[in-house]
């Protein structure tokens, strides 16, 4: 058997498969159910990239400046609560046990290394008694807690396990200039 | 021949003896002491309560005298009394295992004579959870009660504290802030710079739910979520000292046109705190504000003076400097009104004259309640 017979028969399995899961897809769905779904795949695949917790992730490395114990550190011009990097944390990571909420309040803080601003996620760490060290609180752009994607004061410690506040870390979430 | 010499031992178990039988000389003409409990008496001119971290101190004001404590959850938003019933009413949410475990948020009812709970009610476990007085109010006609939730949305709770049960959740996006009006009707400050009016049927569901025109701008100069009774509605103050009497009128919403509390010339006050920081006297149309020196987004800053205004001519009438910053401050309601100021420590103003009353040992107070 020479290598075009292994390529043909090949794709002749790769069709044949697809044909007639096609076939048993077509006899079970209707032709709305299947746009719907593919419509629900395609708005989901767009609106990944847009969520906090995702762009969170693909920060560049940023200079940093300060002390991150200290409240007059760049990064939380707009925080309230108790600095997580004075409770066996850092200013990106919960201590041990604490649950971070996926759901944060934003600002926007100015870099003095590079001049720039910066779009920061405050993200509560949940679920242990509240560390009361390092207690922080920023008002840079704060809103009432009726405009509450601006608003520090609430208790964050949403979709989390528990709900008991622990303290806060600050996430770049990029830059307000890109 | 010998002399006895007495040790140290011999005199101490002489000396003992001698005021055990003093002792007991002494308890045969007293007649032993019974433990009992007060009762509290029925609330009297200038009390008050001072909500705190754990509980409600209840004191008057005159003397100064601490009458008894509500014990409360520490996530309590408000406490409040409906004298008709004798009751107090508060929003409260506790965890099964205190920092983690199960969550169980209630309404509970205490009763005026013990500060005991006699009910409680289970909500959904949404509320806000934030000691601030607005997230919490009582209907004026005493039937029902609202508690706001943040799940992360808005959302309120209505509940019947006659009937003792919860009655259902009213979606509120982008609204929060509970301002009592009429008889069953409450209001709410919203992120678009509106107000929405909520109106409740005898059974506490919602009957009608109307929005006002935009009079603020959220990003230019909020309003405070921290509002204050007038005569016959609400006054709310935005962070650059704008005030403004908000009424209704069965379903239309009633807002008046702002005026700012800065004189000429003293345009670097601001109003401010961590904690209710604007309070009334409805009576005597007085408003009285914590200020302090400072530019935008000072808002949580504790202030060094009370300004008192006229809410009928719109002026100032007096600047109280406080020795300490000033985080919440009451006027209670009465002819003769005081003026309680939380900062360092709880201080007793006359409302009228100035004049330093007291000063009175609490925990830190979150903010007061009129009784």
């Amino acid at each position: 058997m020479n290598i075009e017979k292994i390529i043909d028969r090949t794709y002749y399995w790769i069709d044949e498969n697809t044909r007639r899961t096609s076939l048993a897809l077509a006899r079970k769905l209707s032709r709305r159910n299947f746009l719907s779904r593919l419509g629900m795949l395609l708005a989901g695949a767009a609106a990944f990239p847009l969520l906090p917790v995702a762009r969170s992730f693909a920060q560049n490395s940023i200079q940093e400046i300060g002390d991150p114990q200290s409240c007059e550190y760049w990064r939380y011009c707009a925080m309230s609560g108790t600095l997580c990097s004075c409770c066996g944390g850092s200013y990106t990571s919960c201590p041990p046990g604490a649950e971070p909420s996926p759901i944060t309040w934003v600002g926007t803080c100015r870099n003095p290394v590079d001049g720039r601003n910066y779009l920061m996620s405050y993200n509560d760490c949940c679920g242990k008694a509240v560390c009361s060290r390092c207690g922080c609180h920023n008002t840079e752009g704060d809103r009432p807690v009726y405009f509450n994607s601006n608003s520090s004061t609430v208790l964050w410690c949403f979709g989390t396990e528990n709900t008991s506040y622990h303290c806060t870390v600050s996430m770049v979430l990029g830059a307000t200039d890109e | 021949m010998y002399f006895i010499i007495p040790t140290g031992r011999s005199i101490m178990r002489f000396l003992a003896a001698g005021f055990a039988l003093i002792n007991i000389q002494a308890f045969a003409q007293i007649t032993p002491e019974e433990i009992s409990v007060e009762t509290m008496p029925a609330p009297g001119a200038n009390w008050f309560i001072s909500k705190t971290g754990n509980g409600g101190y209840i004191f008057d004001a005159t003397t100064g005298e601490m009458q008894g404590l509500l014990s409360l959850s520490r996530y309590t938003p408000a406490v409040t009394a409906y004298a008709p019933r004798r009751e107090f009413y508060a929003a409260e949410s506790y965890l099964s295992r205190g920092v983690y475990g199960d969550r169980t948020d209630i309404v509970a009812i205490y009763d005026f004579d013990n500060l005991s709970p006699i009910a409680e009610i289970e909500i959904p476990n949404h509320m806000a959870r934030l000691a601030v007085r607005a997230h919490m109010g009582l209907m004026n006609d005493g039937r029902h009660l609202a508690v706001l939730n943040m799940n992360p949305g808005h959302s309120v709770s209505i509940i019947d504290v006659l009937d003792r049960v919860f009655v259902y959740e009213a979606s509120t996006p982008g609204c929060a802030v509970i301002m009592p009006v009429a008889d069953s009707d409450f209001l709410q400050v919203c992120g678009d710079g509106t107000l929405q009016l909520i109106q409740l049927d005898l059974s506490g569901f919602e009957e009608n739910r109307e929005r006002s025109g935009v009079f603020f701008n959220v990003i230019e100069d909020p309003i405070f979520d921290r509002a204050t009774r007038s005569a016959d509605g609400w006054y709310l103050i935005s962070h650059a000292g704008n005030i403004f009497e908000v009424t209704t009128d069965d379903d239309e919403i009633n807002i008046s046109d702002g005026w700012n509390v800065q004189p000429e010339g003293e345009e670097g006050w601001r109003p401010g705190s961590r904690a209710e920081f604007i309070t009334a006297h409805r009576d005597l149309g007085l408003i009285y504000v914590i200020m302090h020196e400072g530019g935008v987004d000072t808002h949580h800053e504790n202030g060094s003076e009370i300004w008192v205004l006229d809410a009928t001519t719109r002026r100032r009438v007096h600047r109280l400097e406080l020795e300490s910053p000033a985080s919440s401050i009451m006027v209670t309601q009465e002819a003769e009104p005081k003026l309680i100021v939380a900062g360092d420590g709880t201080h007793v103003f006359d409302a009228i004259t100035f004049v330093h009353e007291r000063s009175i040992e609490t925990p830190g107070a979150d903010h007061f309640e009129d009784l």
